[in-house]
């Protein structure tokens, strides 16, 4: 871990954070007050219309309950969009970009080793990622209790939610480190690690608008963030464990391949 | 060096000791994993080189585009993994010491690449702190390649060429390195500033600093460089003092005379001579006194010895002959034969 990259890396993606906590922050605050005006009369149409209740399940969020409003404003595309800046987008551009650029070799004739710049960069995105769910789920919580309807969370539930929604996009900041060290050009890792991305999230919304598909879920990294069963008490350790474990082998990965990679000049 | 120890800071300027040592080096890219559907012809960029940069010294690295001078610079970094052969530099190996030897060592890539939303001031900083060391030479390096404070605290994105390329030899330089390696350092930089950079690097000779310099402008590394490699296709043609490159190179004469014309015919060095009415011309190679013990007696006119550049000798080795290490000697080339044999053995040419 170096110091002076990880509070350069800080400092450089400052606005960006800013952005995408002001960006989750209102859509924290949204989705309580949306379930308070329309939540209960949206729960009655859905139960006089049941030929809806399947496609109002989407992502496993809805806005009937309180749980299943922030459920869905977890799963929603926003929050995916502006999580994915930095799971996506910082992860891929960290090496790769850097690389194609060609700023990582003014990098690395420093005495900083890739492993260490690995780390550093690995710990700024992870707390990028912390720190931009913690404020969405706080909005959620702060809303809901203004709103008048912060009786029906359980708030002893948050905090799990909260890193198991964490170690989700951790994985994919994994995987997109790891494919941002294997190549010499920002457009592969990107696309790599867009399409898990992009494809674990159509598999999870797939399989829970249709009950037919419910099997493909499990190969959604997405499936194991229940957010409307944790909120409700419903908590299962397995499904972090399988995301500490998809985050680990992308880290290994990305552990032996980047210091055996040769760095040739940008092109 | 013990590992994990404190590196020894080594006593520079009044050793002959070695900054830099390849033996064999060699890299090939497009050897590892292919890609079934398009497979690659493996590429040797580099065959072989050995060579040694004395400490104290300005060694040049000349070759064209593709010669292989960038994937050396590269290997000496540990940017690049060496597929045969070995180098050490400070007296530490490049591959398995790689992050202690980045201590000691400044480094200027060709066509630097700079974070265009820092300032200038910022980047200098930056760079710096993750050496963790003081910049003495800051002050003086900004002063004198014209940079000034309004200049340092504008982004690099509204900076010249010239300037993106000043910052990258501040950078390299303002913590005082043992050992320097520039990858066409005077790019972009116009003659004035060019010879404000010359004059540093003197400076930084005279402390008893390394410089390796890689170029292809041959004007200045005859006027900076003790010493000069050469490399065609990833090989070495030529490691020579630039002196003594250049007095073993043919210069042309031009004798007027009257009277009798001086019997140039079997004098040591002189070949080619060509008389007519009033004019000698000759070519002359190695020491001159012989030829000037010569036209003793003659009623010499006038009298033009061409002096000898780099350029004649760097394009002779890339005249259209097979490269490697016989090349240079197989025309005659001068400089050619110690740098045949040291790559011929694998040893360590000096």
């Amino acid at each position: 871990m170096n110091c002076t990259l990880f509070r350069r890396t800080i400092a450089a993606y400052r606005i960006r954070f800013l952005a995408c906590a002001i960006g989750l922050v209102v859509w924290g605050l949204l989705l309580p007050v949306i379930y308070a005006s329309f939540g209960k009369s949206l729960g009655d149409f859905i139960k006089g219309n049941p030929a809806f209740a399947q496609l109002a399940n989407f992502g496993g969020g809805d806005l009937f309950t309180l749980s299943g409003s922030i459920a869905l404003g977890f799963i929603h595309p926003i929050t995916l969009l502006l999580m994915g800046i930095f799971a996506v987008g910082f992860s891929t551009v960290a090496v790769a970009g850097e690389r194609q650029r060609g700023t990582l070799e003014v990098l690395l004739a420093r005495p900083i080793s890739r492993r260490s710049m690995y780390v550093t960069l690995f710990v700024a995105g992870a707390a990028f990622l912390g720190v931009l769910l913690a404020l969405e789920l706080a909005s959620n919580v702060v809303a809901s209790y203004a709103v008048g309807v912060g009786s029906e969370l359980r708030p002893e539930t948050v905090p799990i939610l909260w890193l198991n929604g964490w170690l989700l996009f951790v994985a994919f900041l994994s995987i997109g480190l790891a494919a941002s060290v294997s190549f010499d050009r920002l457009a592969p890792a990107l696309g790599i690690t867009l399409t898990v991305v992009l494809i674990s999230y159509l598999l999870n919304v797939v399989s829970s608008l249709w009950p037919d598909a419910r099997w493909i879920a499990n190969y959604s990294l997405f499936n194991y963030v229940e957010a409307k069963s944790t909120l409700e008490g419903n908590f299962h350790p397995l499904d972090m464990v399988l995301l500490l474990v998809v985050s680990a082998v992308a880290i290994a990965y990305a552990w032996i391949e980047f210091p055996r990679r040769d760095i040739a000049a940008p092109s | 060096m013990a590992p994990g120890g404190p590196p020894p800071r080594r006593q520079v300027g009044h050793s002959l000791a070695d900054a830099i040592v390849t033996d064999g080096l060699s890299k090939t890219y497009g050897r590892g994993r292919q890609l079934p559907l398009r497979p690659q012809a493996p590429i040797r960029a580099l065959d072989g080189l050995s060579i040694s940069v004395r400490e104290g010294e300005v060694f040049g690295f000349l070759g064209p585009n593709g010669a292989g001078k960038s994937t050396t610079i590269r290997l000496l970094l540990g940017f690049l993994h060496p597929t045969a052969g070995q180098a050490s530099i400070l007296g530490r190996d490049a591959v398995t010491d790689s992050l202690e030897i980045r201590k000691h060592v400044g480094y200027l890539p060709g066509g630097i690449a700079l974070y265009d939303s820092m300032t200038g001031e910022g980047i200098l900083d930056y760079l710096a702190a993750l050496y963790g060391e003081s910049v003495p030479l800051r002050e003086e390096l900004v002063e004198r390649l014209e940079l000034s404070p309004a200049d340092l605290r504008r982004p690099v994105r509204d900076y010249s060429r010239g300037m993106r390329q000043k910052i990258g030899i501040i950078q390299a330089i303002q913590h005082d390195p043992e050992l320097l390696i520039l990858d066409e350092p005077t790019e972009g930089l116009d003659p004035l500033m060019q010879r404000a950079f010359y004059e540093v690097l003197d400076e930084r000779r005279k402390a008893g600093r390394t410089v390796f310099f890689s170029s292809h402008v041959l004007s200045e590394v005859e006027r900076v460089c003790d010493r000069v490699a050469i490399i065609r296709a990833g090989k070495l043609v030529a490691l020579s003092d630039v002196e003594e490159l250049l007095t073993r190179r043919r210069r042309h004469v031009e004798i007027r005379y009257t009277g009798e014309p001086p019997a140039l015919e079997g004098v040591a060095g002189i070949t080619d001579v060509r008389v007519r009415e009033g004019l000698v011309t000759a070519q002359l190679e190695g020491d001159v006194r012989p030829f000037l013990a010569a036209i003793r007696d003659a009623q010499v006119m006038d009298l033009l010895i061409e002096p000898a550049r780099l350029e004649e000798a760097f394009l002779e080795f890339y005249s259209d002959q097979p490269a490697g290490p016989g090349a240079g000697s197989s025309t005659g080339a001068p400089g050619s034969s110690d740098a045949a044999a040291d790559s011929s053995s694998g040893g360590t040419a000096a």
